[in-house]
């Protein structure tokens, strides 16, 4: 089985800060044009997005699979 | 983050903090301010039961009251009296429900009592004067109820009571 550490750190580290920063973000643009609806949107929106780029087993993480002993 | 299920399992669990966090933040950054109004009354009982017939004039702009977390406002009229037992009571006579900012300049022009008023003891004889206030209380999207007081009038004397008015 191909497993690679390196890949796996990066996806939890996107997946955090892409969300945290997000969640600011919403609430900024909907507190600005007064909408709520537009936070709410933005927030669900920029969920979908993360998960997209972080659930499915993209290539990009595997670059670094671990090289196990032949003996 | 070692399969597709595990990084579901981080990105909803990390999803619901952060949905949390916001709700929260929105919740906490109310921004109330007040204004407005004029309201009178006039009364004349009824025999047996006394029932007690208001007429009123509100004009109240309470457009200030509608943030981005406003769903909507309950605005009422209530009278308040201490019976001749020295028992204060609080009567709602008049409520509206006002869903948008647009409408949120209320103007009643001889607006009436819509629920019943009358004193427990059968009789408004020697009731204190009534004071009445208009109130609201804003219901917001996310958040704690929060609750108002737009107007209030000096104490009308309340009439003798009269017979069946036609």
């Amino acid at each position: 089985r191909l497993q690679d550490f390196i890949g796996q750190k990066r996806v939890d580290s996107i997946a955090r800060v892409a969300l945290a920063a997000c969640t600011i973000a919403s609430f900024a643009v909907g507190y600005v044009l007064q909408s709520l609806r537009v936070t709410m949107g933005a927030f669900a929106l920029s969920t979908l997005l993360v998960a997209v780029m972080v659930v499915p087993p993209w290539p990009v993480y595997n670059r670094h699979p671990v090289r196990w002993r032949k003996d | 983050m070692h399969s597709a299920l595990a990084r579901v399992n981080n990105v909803s669990s990390l999803f619901s903090t952060c949905l949390m966090v916001l709700l929260a933040a929105v919740a906490l950054i109310d921004v109330v301010s007040l204004k407005v109004y004029n309201a009178k009354a006039k009364r004349y009982p009824f025999k047996e039961q006394e029932f007690g017939f208001v007429k009123f004039d509100i004009d109240a702009d309470l457009t200030p009251l509608f943030n981005w977390n406003t769903k909507q406002l309950f605005v009422y009229l209530e009278a308040e009296y201490a019976s001749s037992h020295g028992v204060n009571n609080t009567i709602v006579l008049w409520d509206r429900i006002v869903p948008r900012k647009e409408d949120a300049h209320v103007v009643v022009s001889s607006g009436r009592n819509k629920y019943k008023l009358k004193e427990l003891y059968e009789s408004f004889k020697n009731t204190s004067p009534a004071t009445f206030s208009l109130k609201y209380n804003v219901m917001p999207y996310v958040g704690l109820l929060t609750y108002g007081e737009a107007a209030r009038t000096e104490g009308h004397e309340i009439p003798e009571a009269r017979d069946a008015i036609a």
